[in-house]
């Protein structure tokens, strides 16, 4: 499925000072991160009222709003970038023209599951920060070193969890490993390469390609996985980390039966009435 | 230092972590003390708390409730000695 293009037609060229290749490159790396922080809020806060204790309800809820607001942020410089604006850039898109990663298109599922997928994705989204903190475009830079001071807390958390359920017992443990091996190869979506991130890099944007941040993602989560005794499906060639898995063809699109469903929930209000002020 | 509230946790980590997100999401608090129940001394007797002897002169509104009566009665007196 071709990726829908995220700047919009006839947009007013904003005073960026790029021009329009690394622009729209710029735009879709901006999409892609907004989408992800986006719609892995909406999953999570899904736990709201039902997570398996009283305090970690109002934990989970909380760190679910905490993506949220990460999404809004970015949805915010994307628009500034390209024109329009943030919340119909957020909620005005067809199902199909999200650009979050597949790891992102499963269900809540059960409590080991949704640590699971969170871990996977707060340790890649933290080496895709560490690319950005320095970043020659500005509002980006300014943005992710906030995210990586609040990123920092939700790893912890995560962490504790995966700590726990690993050595929770027989049933916690099997969920968990089950979790993690299914979404493997979806997690490898989040730094997959993106249209023109080559001109990102040139333009000192993006620290270095999206495969770099993969590489040092893969070998920092090495220790913890292997302390837990969880597999990691890859193996060492040349240096490099390479997953015995297969990689999805289509990273961030071909989105699934789950994610309609979400998307059904996350846009009712909006589709209600677009122009509404809220 | 103020009392935010308890919560239930199975350990100290995820306490620290409950904790933040009770009584510091909205960013309310700068610091946050977090002790097991186990660590807390109670001191309920109500002789050391309540004494039954009048303790009213400790508080500065038994101190400035006297000035206002001392005042008052200046007040009077000067009003009474005009002509």
């Amino acid at each position: 499925m071709s990726a829908p293009d995220p700047v919009p037609a006839g947009a007013p060229a904003a005073a960026s000072g790029l021009d329009e290749p690394t622009r729209r490159a710029l735009a879709g790396l901006l999409l892609a991160m907004a989408d992800d922080e986006f719609v892995l809020g909406f999953w999570d806060s899904e736990w709201t009222g039902i997570a398996p204790l009283l305090e970690e309800d109002v934990a989970f809820s909380s760190l679910a709003q905490d993506e949220i607001g990460h999404a809004q942020a970015l949805y915010r410089i994307l628009a500034d970038l390209v024109g329009g604006d943030p919340d119909r850039i957020a909620f005005g898109r067809e199902a199909q023209e999200y650009r979050h990663a597949r790891l992102l298109d499963h269900a809540r599922t059960d409590w080991a599951f949704s640590i699971a997928r969170r871990f996977l994705y707060d340790t890649a989204d933290a080496a895709r920060l560490d690319l950005l903190v320095a970043s020659a475009y500005a509002p980006l830079a300014g943005l992710v070193a906030k995210m990586r001071r609040e990123e920092t807390y939700h790893l912890l958390h995560v962490s504790a969890w995966l700590e726990r359920l690993a050595r929770g017992g027989e049933e916690p443990r099997r969920r968990l490993a089950e979790a993690l091996e299914l979404l493997w190869p979806d997690a490898l979506c989040v730094l997959a390469p993106l249209p023109g991130e080559e001109r990102l890099v040139e333009a000192g944007i993006l620290a270095e390609p999206l495969a770099a941040a993969e590489q040092r993602w893969l070998a920092g989560l090495a220790p913890l996985l292997g302390r837990l005794d969880l597999g990691m499906p890859f193996r060492r060639a040349g240096g490099r980390l390479e997953p015995t898995v297969p990689r999805p063809a289509s990273p961030r699109g071909d989105h699934s039966p789950s994610f309609q469903w979400l998307w059904t929930e996350l846009t009712s209000v909006y589709r209600l009435d677009p122009e509404a002020s809220w | 230092m103020q009392h935010a509230g308890n919560l239930l946790a199975p350990d100290p980590e995820l306490a620290s972590h409950y904790a933040r997100e009770f009584y510091g999401r909205r960013q309310e608090s700068v610091r946050l003390w977090v002790v097991p129940r186990a660590a807390i001394r109670d001191v309920d007797d109500p002789d050391l708390l309540q004494p039954p002897l009048d303790r009213s002169f400790k508080k500065p509104v038994g101190y400035s409730a006297e000035i206002k009566r001392k005042l008052a009665a200046a007040r009077a007196r000067v009003a009474g000695e005009q002509p």
